[in-house]
């Protein structure tokens, strides 16, 4: 067995890295988003609860939150399908990260912009949305793509809940073959190339959405 | 015909009075300066009427209606009154046409092709509609200015409030806003600016009043609050931020450096003993 059809029986498993990485980075992002908007306009005792979220989720391991979620819940009678174990830990826990981003990224506009907009007789709301959103999220891309890369590389953990990605695959095919040098590194050779689709990606989108001098 | 009428207007905040009984009128189409002190409230006078700020005492009376009573819509309020601020506070993510079509997109929910015509007309007016798809960052200090104004006349505004307009401006684009009241004043416009710029204060040509220690001093027209008979309050200031402009001044027009009086035993000291 050559290299490369280690590399091409391998790839069976990507569609799952890469559908576990999207759908565990989209969860973060909405959760981070809601947690971080929620804070910035919410009352005090809000802000004080998702203070206290944001501090445990950050303190909880990946794997231990996947197996409460995966193997706890149904002994409480709610039976969770992998994908979305994996994005109530893995895709929370990002949340709880990516909240902290978007907050120092939301403390980056102008407050004088803010000032402007309700002078303007604009409502709160829309401050949010026209206003600090925008410019939000384009101070958080480097922020973002940190935490993108670090769901890529805890995406594995979807092997222990039965989801053949490309780290299943090559425990079969290294239990098979007893070839383990090899395939592990051509495990590794696929993350990276992953994770320059990603970054390539993102920075892509980055680009077409830059406005001169907002940032650096 | 009154616009606006202040009576008696308190702010106390942490035990400070930063408001100690300001009471003005602007009529319609009139131009007024309040000028003094940095630190003597003239911003915080300016953030009471909009309700940015909540006075602990006094009344507002704008267009008739009593704007520190209860159940005032103050969304409502704020948009009848252009704000212009002394940093600009353009949105930065947006161009200059977007900056001054927001509050019509949005708060007037004016289809885009009309709000676009609208701005257009407004930039025009303050010449700038060579500049309208560009970005705040690439735009100068006065330009950013211009469509700041753009931005609170497109609204239709019943007045428009300056809050140190050229403060962070050369003298050069301070001229550009000066030309811009003048204009604005020409076309009736009412106006209430807060400087303590003493060329703009001068040059804007309308009734001046002198705030210090959240308290009207003096009120008139510019040559009487800076002629010979004016405040020793007003005199003050005037001599202090002349003093400022002068040690403003670039270093090649100070004393030379080889002419600098050394410091220690061969200085002054030294001089004076022989």
């Amino acid at each position: 067995m050559s290299f490369l059809q280690i590399l091409l029986q391998l790839a069976g498993g990507v569609g799952y890295t890469i559908m576990v990485t999207v759908a565990c980075s989209l969860t973060g992002v909405v959760v981070g988003l809601g947690v971080a908007m929620l804070s910035r306009i919410g009352p005090p005792w809000l802000r004080g609860l998702l203070g206290a979220f944001t501090f445990i989720f950050r303190a909880v391991p990946v794997l231990v939150l996947l197996f409460i979620v995966f193997f706890g819940l149904p002994n409480a009678g709610l039976r969770v399908p992998p994908l979305v174990a994996m994005m109530l830990s893995l895709g929370v826990i990002a949340g709880a990260y990516l909240a902290e981003v978007f907050r120092g990224a939301f403390d980056s506009v102008d407050a004088s912009e803010v000032l402007a907009a309700e002078a303007m007789g604009l409502s709160r709301f829309q401050i949010l949305r026209l206003i600090e959103i925008p410019q939000m999220l384009r101070f958080a891309v480097p922020g973002m793509i940190n935490e993108f890369t670090t769901v890529l590389k805890y995406s594995p953990f979807a092997y222990t809940v039965g989801i053949p990605d490309v780290m299943k695959e090559a425990m079969s095919l290294s239990a098979t073959t007893l070839r383990g040098v090899e395939i592990y590194l051509a495990v590794g050779i696929i993350y990276f190339l992953i994770y320059k689709l990603l970054v390539t990606g993102v920075w892509a989108l980055e680009k077409r959405t830059r406005i001169p001098g907002l940032t650096g | 015909m009154t616009l606006l009428s202040v009576q008696d207007l308190k702010l106390e905040y942490d035990g400070r009075i930063i408001l100690d009984g300001v009471s003005f009128d602007l009529a319609q189409g009139e131009l007024k300066v309040i000028m003094g002190p940095s630190g003597s409230g003239k911003s915080t006078l300016l953030r009471c009427l909009n309700r940015l700020a909540t006075p602990t005492g006094g009344r507002v009376v704008f267009e008739g209606r009593d704007v520190l009573g209860p159940g005032v819509d103050e969304r409502a309020l704020r948009q009848r009154i252009g704000f212009v601020f002394q940093n600009f506070a353009l949105y930065r993510h947006l161009t200059a046409l977007q900056n001054v079509t927001l509050a019509l997109r949005h708060l007037r929910r004016m289809p885009a092709a009309e709000a676009d015509e609208r701005a257009l007309r407004q930039l025009a007016r303050m010449d700038m509609q060579a500049h309208a798809h560009k970005y705040p960052a690439q735009l100068s200090g006065g330009q950013k200015q211009r469509v700041a104004i753009a931005r609170a006349l497109a609204m239709d505004p019943a007045v428009l409030f300056f809050d140190e307009p050229t403060s962070a401006l050369d003298p050069l684009m301070s001229r550009e806003v000066v030309n811009i009241l003048h204009q604005l004043r020409d076309e009736r416009v009412s106006m209430l600016c807060v400087t303590h710029d003493l060329y703009l204060a001068r040059a804007a040509g309308g009734r001046v009043m002198f705030l210090d220690e959240g308290r009207i001093h003096a009120e008139g027209e510019v040559d009487e609050l800076f002629g010979p008979n004016a405040d020793p309050r007003v005199r003050a200031f005037f001599h202090q931020e002349l003093r400022q402009a002068q040690t403003a001044q670039p270093i090649d027009a100070a004393q030379p450096m080889d002419q600098a009086q050394p410091a220690g035993p061969s200085g002054p000291a030294g001089l004076a003993e022989r």
